[in-house]
């Protein structure tokens, strides 16, 4: 892989594809790196895409900061790395972690960009994620990485993956383990101590903004999305059909296709950046791939209207209804 | 970074042949010449006037570095080739050499420099030597000897946070950049003895 220099840093990239086409730049999560999308540059390269992904500060195979690392660094790093490569603009698609950076990316280097996709991630810390990122640090400072590795397979993937999968996460935790540096892993988390939320600022992105929520993600459940929507006018919320966190790893296929389809829309202006919101195919071959939704996107229930259409069967039986209020015992 | 190579190359030679006299002993001499350099680090330090509660973390790591190393040697098989010895102390002379840098006259207590390198080479140590990875699947988990380098490396990884937090915290006329700097010199020092010893492991 090779590197550039940014201070006394050094980062490690790919960057594949003929000179001169759209650069599309892809930032991973935590406990992952550049490598992860090598299945993303295999299917965008050939589409006329040059594809760039790089370590990022404390991942992979880029330096380890040990002491302090701001987390409004990784953004200007990026902005160094396309500056260092030539690369005047690209579209960005960027995920949890990286999604953060990618979203600070965008409020603050808006120019560089072409578009934005952000995906399984969030602009401020709510409540539930402050407590799980604070058990996730004390779970890594006190148990150490392969705790964490433990405790993100799940978070990530849904049950069909992992019993897929199940024999081969020993050794996928064991490379991960090679990989990561658990003090690494701490610094990038503890750079959270700092982080001012970013909604305020989101009204600053006014590139296209595709934002990519798996319907079951419950590590950054569809409010942190809501709320990247509610605040981007350009943006348009897309939910990936029976997703979890991690879908970029587990639905790779269908995660691309969507990217394909914004980066067509948006290539070709026909973006429309109206804050709607769609349903991912599942299919990725299908003919229509955003698929229009019906009811409340925050809620998982839908409740039907009395008496309603609903795909739901009926049940026939009459609906509960309160019992009368028990006699007084006359005397 | 270490190459994986070189982790999958040793985790193939002990599936192999099992957690042989031979391997058991290349292991431990590198555990135990590292955790006795941190452990002189820290008798040496641990008297430093108003250090607080960190004193009470520093003799902590004192103690536990010192049981490691009984455990290491209650557990191991040793093997009696004494070449053994000779071929590990030359695999693990930069450390010695490292340590030695750090503990030289006037001491650490005395000689901030010596006291920061003290904490950084204990840092690369605890971070970068890691077992875990050349341990096969299939070996017995009750293994003695396995039980121990499970518990010495999760052990290594909450001693690490004694090093993490002086090193983010502690007061210095340093720059930042400096600091990482001297930090990412003994990763790099402890990667190529690692790296060295790993390829020692894999060998036959």
């Amino acid at each position: 892989m090779p590197t550039i220099q940014y201070g006394h840093h050094q980062v490690n990239y790919e960057l594949s594809g003929e000179a001169g086409r759209p650069v599309i730049t892809f930032l991973n999560g935590l406990t992952q790196n550049a490598n992860l999308w090598k299945t993303y540059a295999a299917h965008f390269v050939p589409r006329g895409y040059r594809v760039l992904a790089y370590d990022m500060l404390g991942q992979g195979r880029s330096s380890k900061p040990v002491i302090d690392i701001k987390l409004s660094m990784h953004a200007d790093l990026l902005d160094h790395l396309l500056t260092e490569l030539g690369i005047e603009k690209t579209h960005l698609a960027s995920i949890s972690f990286g999604g953060i950076v990618g979203l600070d990316f965008a409020i603050r280097y808006g120019k560089r960009l072409h578009s934005l996709t952000a995906m399984s991630t969030f602009a401020e810390l709510t409540p539930q994620l402050d407590l799980l990122g604070a058990v996730m640090l004390q779970g890594l400072a006190e148990v150490g990485l392969p705790y964490l590795q433990s405790m993100l397979y799940p978070m990530n993937m849904s049950s069909d993956w992992i019993a897929a999968n199940r024999e081969r996460i020993p050794a996928m935790k064991r490379a991960g383990y090679i990989g990561n540096d658990a003090y690494a892993m701490q610094n990038l988390m503890e750079s959270f101590v700092e982080f001012q939320p970013l909604t305020p600022a989101l009204k600053k992105i006014t590139v296209p903004t595709l934002v990519m929520n798996g319907e079951f993600d419950f590590f950054t459940p569809r409010e942190c999305h809501e709320t990247i929507r509610r605040e981007i006018a350009n943006s348009r919320l897309l939910i990936i059909q029976r997703a979890y966190h991690a879908f970029t790893l587990e639905m790779p296929e269908v995660t691309m296709r969507q990217i394909e389809i914004f980066l067509q829309q948006v290539e070709s202006d026909t973006w429309q950046g109206d804050q709607s919101v769609w349903i991912a195919a599942d299919d990725p071959t299908a003919e229509t791939q955003w698929l229009p939704l019906a009811g409340d996107w925050n809620r998982a229930v839908q409740i039907a209207p009395p008496n309603g259409p609903s795909k739901a069967k009926r049940t026939t039986a009459a609906a509960p209804r309160r019992k009368s209020a028990p006699r007084k015992a006359t005397s | 970074m270490i190459d994986p190579a070189l982790y999958d190359q040793a985790r193939d030679r002990i599936a192999a042949n099992g957690f042989t006299p031979e391997i058991q002993t290349k292991i431990s001499l590198l555990l135990c010449a590292a955790k006795n350099g941190n452990a002189l680090f820290h008798s040496g330090v641990q008297w430093v006037p108003n250090f607080g509660v960190v004193q009470q973390f520093i003799l902590s790591q004192y103690s536990r570095e010192i049981e490691a190393v009984t455990l290491l040697g209650r557990t191991t098989h040793w093997s009696q080739n004494p070449m053994l010895a000779t071929e590990g102390a030359r695999i693990i002379a930069p450390l010695t050499l490292a340590w030695g840098q750090v503990m030289a006259p006037p001491g650490p207590m005395f000689n901030p420099q010596a006291a920061y390198r003290g904490i950084t080479l204990g840092h690369a140590q605890l971070a970068r030597i890691r077992l875990l990875p050349v341990i096969p699947e299939k070996i017995d988990p009750q293994d003695p000897y396995v039980v121990a380098l499970q518990r010495i490396e999760q052990e290594n990884g909450r001693m690490l946070q004694t090093q993490i937090r002086l090193l983010k915290n502690i007061g210095t006329e340093l720059p930042l950049e400096e600091r990482e700097a001297l930090v990412e010199q003994d990763q790099l020092l402890v990667d190529g003895v690692f790296s060295e010893f790993l390829a020692w492991l894999a060998a036959a």
